[in-house]
């Protein structure tokens, strides 16, 4: 070693700004342990990606045809919406049982979820009894509601019962949360004003904690209530709650009638973005 | 004081301990006759709001006893306890109204511990009742907001709005916690005012914690001076002294704000 390099050695030792990668250039990257698992993550996800897509067993598609018919199927369905085996009065009609399923499994639940969150608000409720029921109802809300509805079928068999008991066991797990939440963000010192005056745990729930969380309470139910009706729609196909979603299923996979499938995706997506229209303008009115 | 007068309010060795080691009040004593305008000072954190909780058990007192109106109520509950705080009113330095309700119904919410349950729950307030408010309202110079939401109102409106809860409630005891202390000195002169001319008036005895020792001065009949959960002056403002506000404010001669005669400017 000459005498250059050892002043370019010491050099480096008396400069530990910046710190060298393995191939000798200038590291920029920080030492994160993220970085490396995302890295890795990324590496593993390419490997199973591509040694699915070489394994898969293709029978004897020929993916030229297949593209072009499933672009002819999306024509179909979008573009020739068409009723063949239902009239449009009739679709209506399941739409509204639909709409029902969603209406009532949202009003048992709020109910349920209204008393609930009274006893699990912190600021209301002793901490041992907030904390107890808080638990159980993120247990009820871990679960998801097709699993309710299957387990509640086991007691009353697959139809409208077991889907309204299931949508509305998870919906009061939901509104019971988000309306404990809002009971919480009320003021402290109003519960305190009126407890100094003199009135009772009810009074005070009608006379403060409503008035005070009432809008951010009925916001959260409209909210479940969109959840409950697209989910209404899932039961019905798959739990044979009927409604729309089981004209949908029908449609889709005993009559294989595109038009009409088309059609029915329509009438529900329109719904949904109606519901959603009105529950804009009624979260507003009651700000 | 003429004669025995029994008092209204008497506070026997209170004490009050947080979690079993934080002591916010230690064996604290005075009575309190009818008709009194008293300030509770000292610097925060010494326990005056734990001692206005106390005496109407918002807060359950450790160790002594609280009597009111002759009765021993250190450690009564439920319905016994909100009718004693049907009597005992209470305005907070933050007003602690319902914002989304109007002034009005705030105000009638004065009534709500005389009422049955039900008729509370749902509101229903009688003509008499309604008619009383708006003759308070009146009174405090809130007639145009009468209608209005309370998240419309400024503060010193709201403080007002939250003085007319409480003359609603017709109390025999007023309990203020830190009532000036987010409002402007106009706001708060008109709130004092208020106060003072409700204990004159209505002979309604009121207890104030404040941190304005120049405004306890003016104001009150009678001073109590709190320091680390104790009470280390008890008497007439005229004999608080420069000593002892210094000593209740645990402070060097010179260093209080209150001492400021003169902008420093001019010095």
């Amino acid at each position: 070693m000459d005498t250059g390099s050892e002043a370019a050695v010491s050099e480096m030792l008396r400069s530990p700004m910046f710190e060298h990668r393995r191939n000798g250039k200038i590291r920029i990257k920080s030492h994160d342990k993220s970085n490396t698992a995302i890295k890795l993550l990324v590496v593993c996800l390419a490997v199973i990606t591509v040694y699915a897509f070489a394994t898969f067993d293709y029978k004897d598609i020929d993916i030229a045809e297949a593209v072009s018919i499933t672009l002819h199927n999306i024509k179909v369905v979008f573009l020739e919406p068409k009723l063949n085996y239902d009239t449009f009065s009739g679709i209506m009609y399941q739409l509204l049982i639909t709409f029902c399923l969603g209406v009532i499994s949202t009003l048992f639940g709020a109910v349920l979820a209204f008393f609930c969150a009274l006893l699990c608000a912190k600021n209301i409720s002793s901490s041992f009894m907030a904390n107890t029921i808080k638990s159980i109802v993120a247990v009820v809300r871990a679960v998801p509601t097709v699993l309710w509805v299957m387990i509640f079928a086991a007691a009353a068999g697959l139809g409208s019962v077991a889907a309204v008991i299931g949508l509305t066991f998870h919906s009061f797990a939901y509104l019971t949360k988000m309306y404990a939440e809002a009971i919480e963000e009320i003021d402290d010192g109003t519960i305190e004003a009126l407890k100094a005056s003199g009135a009772s745990f009810w009074q005070i729930v009608c006379q403060a904690i409503i008035p005070a969380s009432i809008s951010s309470m009925v916001a959260w139910t409209f909210m479940r209530f969109e959840i409950n009706f697209t989910n209404a729609v899932a039961m019905g196909a798959a739990a044979g709650a009927g409604g729309i979603g089981f004209n949908l299923y029908m449609a889709g996979s005993f009559y294989f009638d595109l038009n009409e499938l088309g059609m029915i995706t329509y009438v529900i997506v329109i719904a949904v973005i109606l519901l959603e229209c009105v529950s804009t303008k009624f979260k507003a009115k009651v700000k | 004081m003429e004669g025995k007068v029994m008092p209204i309010l008497e506070l026997k060795n209170v004490s009050k301990i947080y979690n079993g080691s934080t002591k916010a009040l230690s064996n604290v004593s005075f009575k309190v006759e009818e008709g009194e305008f008293i300030s509770i000072i000292g610097p925060s954190g010494a326990g005056k709001s734990t001692l206005l909780r106390c005496i109407n058990r918002l807060i359950d007192v450790s160790e002594g006893n609280v009597v009111f109106d002759g009765e021993d109520i250190t450690s009564i509950k439920g319905r016994k306890l909100r009718q004693i705080r049907t009597k005992t009113g209470m305005i907070f330095q933050h007003y602690n109204l319902v914002d989304r309700l109007s002034v009005v119904e705030n105000i009638l919410h004065g009534t709500l511990g005389r009422k049955s349950t039900f008729r509370g729950m749902i509101g229903s307030y009688t003509e008499d009742e309604k008619k009383y408010a708006f003759e308070i309202i009146d009174d405090l110079g809130l007639s145009d907001q009468a209608y209005k939401r309370c998240d419309e109102l400024s503060g010193g409106q709201k403080q007002r709005a939250g003085i007319a809860r409480v003359i609603m409630q017709s109390p025999k005891l007023i309990l203020c916690d830190e009532p000036i202390a987010s409002l402007d000195p106009k706001a708060s002169k008109v709130i004092m005012d208020h106060l003072l001319d409700i204990n004159r008036n209505k002979n309604i005895t009121c207890i104030v914690n404040l941190h304005q020792v120049d405004v306890a001065v003016k104001y009150s009949s009678r001073i109590i001076g709190v320091l680390s959960g104790e009470i280390v002056f008890d008497g007439p403002p005229s004999e608080l002294t420069q000593e002892m506000i210094h000593r209740i404010y645990r402070s060097d001669s010179s260093d209080l704000i209150t001492d400021v005669s003169g902008g420093l400017y001019e010095q």
